[in-house]
């Protein structure tokens, strides 16, 4: 529990463009913002039912998330935050937070996690990740009607074998940030590793029935991309159901 | 390819599904020769183990030839003959390098569903619920086999099948039983249950020194498996009270060990029995403990009780008081196969014990759903069963 006390630190706004982009580019205002928040949650949603598998099903719970949030946002409602593992970083948004030990060294751990490729691979159930030039990094999320949402992050804080911090500009069409905290474990059991990420609506806050509702969605999403980290730098790979036979067919299906 | 799988309860088809591929760099796809029909099975053939899904190939007893393997795999050559435990390890977490290969970190593509329902999330298995990884089971012409450095036994004697095949899960889960049970030279051990787990926990509590064993059961061939392989003392407890003759047989201490090995489906009797299945079948409980309540109950004091039996989730009446005041140890857990397969498999070779007495059936895939039904029905006699897909 002692990680959970440690604060979400509101990131500092870095200088990338979120976009939308098949959209009219620009930048976007509130209405738009939260139209296009509304629709990365239908695609992970639509995603997450369509896959029918239990990654799906995360994927739809935190789809459904993102959609209670824009269409909350719209209502202007402002509720309490709270719930274990979560915090609010800042006026009108919530961020979950999630630690895991793995047996390797901070050091080791901080490099994996600044492979850009690692990174896609481990972020690939939320979002693809593109690395782009500065330590950005270009997220996109594609909406059912061949729609994508995109947006940028850049690493706004990095310090080798304790911290890694990202973070969305604020004129973004979905305003993410991110930190992953190092440290060392006792006894030789390698290193206790936080992430902590948070997806904030433009100008929404979020309702604890939320909260209450769909909130273990986003914690899921944060427990699988750090359980995935681990199995890959632990054991070279990341466990799959992908081509799964079943008499349903083949695949990562429920 | 062809396959068992699972439709729902009492529910189980020969289809045609499509054929595994290597996915991740350490795998391997071996082509199954022999697979068995386990006792835990018919857990799901009864539609007790949440998270089975309509369509999923059944079975984590299989054995075969490797037929491929992925980039990364270092000790397996297509060609190899192999036992595939049923317990999916990576080998490389703090679980697998503590010999806790059940308890596996990194296996189970599902762990975050696990972790809601049990707070951690153990070991993927093969063909036994999504909970569990999902993974497609051994009941079938081909196998996926995941971390194939770390879970396959290579046989290089010319030892049969069925003497080597129940490596997979039933002689490791009986051994990993009896050495839970904590034996010492002039014990008594108390078995539960008769089926193949029994018989083997029944035969390593003999190899581990204990003085006497007892087996519990009410199916006569199965008493009488125990009596001649395992030199046990049976008891029939549709005949017998169970506890007044474990009384009568240890001056009153009570066995020195208590080993459950029949799990949630227990067979009880009288009114607390019936309660237990009226709260199962209107959801109100997921187990029936009848085994575990009267092993509490007969159980010397200060002894141990080994659970290799399989539960699933939450039970009433409970006795725990008992188990307190007691003083006992209870152990517990899916079986750490990778731990036990090259002792074991030393065994068989010495000749110190040979596990194909337990086959009682052996038949092609095709008959698969008429064997479920068979075993499940104790029909026939039918102890193992042992498919040639
Ligand atoms: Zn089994
Ligand atoms: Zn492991």
């Amino acid at each position: 529990m002692a990680t959970r006390s440690q604060d979400t630190t509101r990131a500092r706004v870095g200088e990338g463009q979120g976009r939308e982009e098949s959209g009219d580019g620009g930048v976007l205002g509130p209405q738009a913002k939260r139209a296009a928040l509304a629709g990365v949650g239908l695609a992970l949603l639509v995603r997450g039912v369509r896959r029918r598998s239990l990654r799906g099903i995360g994927t739809a719970l935190a789809g459904g998330w993102l959609l209670t949030r824009a269409i909350r946002s719209g209502n202007g409602k402002r509720e309490a935050r709270g719930g274990a593992g979560r915090r609010g970083s800042s006026a009108g948004s919530a961020a979950v937070s999630r630690t895991i030990s793995v047996g390797k060294s901070a050091d080791e751990l901080y490099e994996a996690w600044r492979d850009p490729e690692t990174f896609a691979r481990v972020m690939s159930h939320v979002a693809d990740v593109t690395p782009s030039a500065n330590d950005r990094h270009h997220w996109t999320v594609h909406t059912p009607y061949g729609r994508a949402v995109s947006w940028e992050t850049r690493i706004v804080e990095d310090d080798p074998g304790q911290i890694v911090r990202w973070a969305t500009p604020g004129d973004a069409v979905v305003s993410h940030e991110g930190a992953v905290r190092f440290r060392e474990a006792a006894g030789g059991r390698g290193t206790e590793m936080t992430l902590t990420v948070s997806f904030d609506p433009p100008g929404g806050a979020l309702g604890d029935a939320v909260l209450k509702r769909l909130g273990m969605a986003p914690e899921m999403l944060v427990g699988q991309a750090l359980a995935r980290f681990k199995s890959l730098v632990e054991s070279g790979e990341i466990p799959t159901l992908e081509g799964n036979p079943s008499a349903r067919g083949e695949g990562d299906l429920l | 390819m062809r396959a068992l799988t699972w439709h729902g309860e009492q529910d189980v088809r020969v289809e045609d599904v499509p054929r595994p591929q290597i996915v991740n760099p350490t795998d391997a796809i071996i082509e199954v020769t022999a697979t068995a029909i386990c006792g835990s099975d018919l857990h799901l053939y009864h539609g007790r183990v949440p998270s089975m899904q309509e369509g999923d190939v059944l079975g984590h007893e299989p054995m075969g030839e490797v037929i491929e393997v992925g980039d990364e795999v270092e000790t397996l050559e297509v060609g190899d003959r192999v036992v595939v435990p049923f317990t999916i390890s990576c080998g490389s977490c703090w679980f697998c390098e503590n010999d806790l290969y059940s308890l596996c970190d990194n296996s189970n593509p599902n762990a975050e569903i696990a972790r809601e329902v049990m707070g951690h999330s153990p070991a993927g298995l093969f063909g036994y619920s999504h909970m569990l990884g999902g993974y497609a089971g051994g009941q079938a012409e081909y196998l996926r086999v995941p971390y194939a450095d770390v879970g396959p036994i290579k046989i290089e004697s010319d030892l049969s099948d069925e003497e080597v095949l129940f490596l997979s899960d039933i002689f490791p889960t009986g051994y990993m039983a009896a050495e839970n049970a904590d034996i010492e030279p002039a014990d008594t051990v108390a078995v539960w249950g008769c089926g193949p787990v029994g018989q083997f926990a029944i035969q390593s509590a003999q190899m581990m020194g204990a003085d006497r064993v007892i087996a519990i059961d009410r199916v006569p061939e199965r008493l009488e498996m125990a009596r001649e392989h395992g030199d046990a003392v049976p008891i029939d407890y549709s005949e017998e009270d169970v506890y007044h003759r474990l009384m009568e047989l240890t001056a009153n201490r009570g066995p020195d060990s208590c080993i459950d090995a029949v799990g949630t489906d227990a067979h009880g009797t009288g009114l607390v029995d019936a309660t237990d299945r009226m709260k199962r079948s209107v959801k109100l409980e997921d187990d029936r403990p009848y085994v575990l309540r009267e092993a509490i109950r007969c159980c010397r004091k200060g002894g141990t009780l080994s659970v290799p039996g399989v539960y699933v989730g939450r039970m009433d009446n409970f006795p725990f008081g008992p188990l307190m005041n007691k003083a006992l140890t209870v152990k517990t857990g899916q079986t750490h196969v990778q731990r036990y397969l090259g002792p074991l498999l030393e065994r068989i070779e010495e000749g110190e014990i040979d596990p194909s007495f337990v086959v009682t059936h052996e038949a092609s895939l095709e008959d698969g759903p008429d064997l479920y039904r068979k075993f499940n029905d104790k029909e026939d006699d039918c102890i193992k069963v042992v498919l040639r897909p």
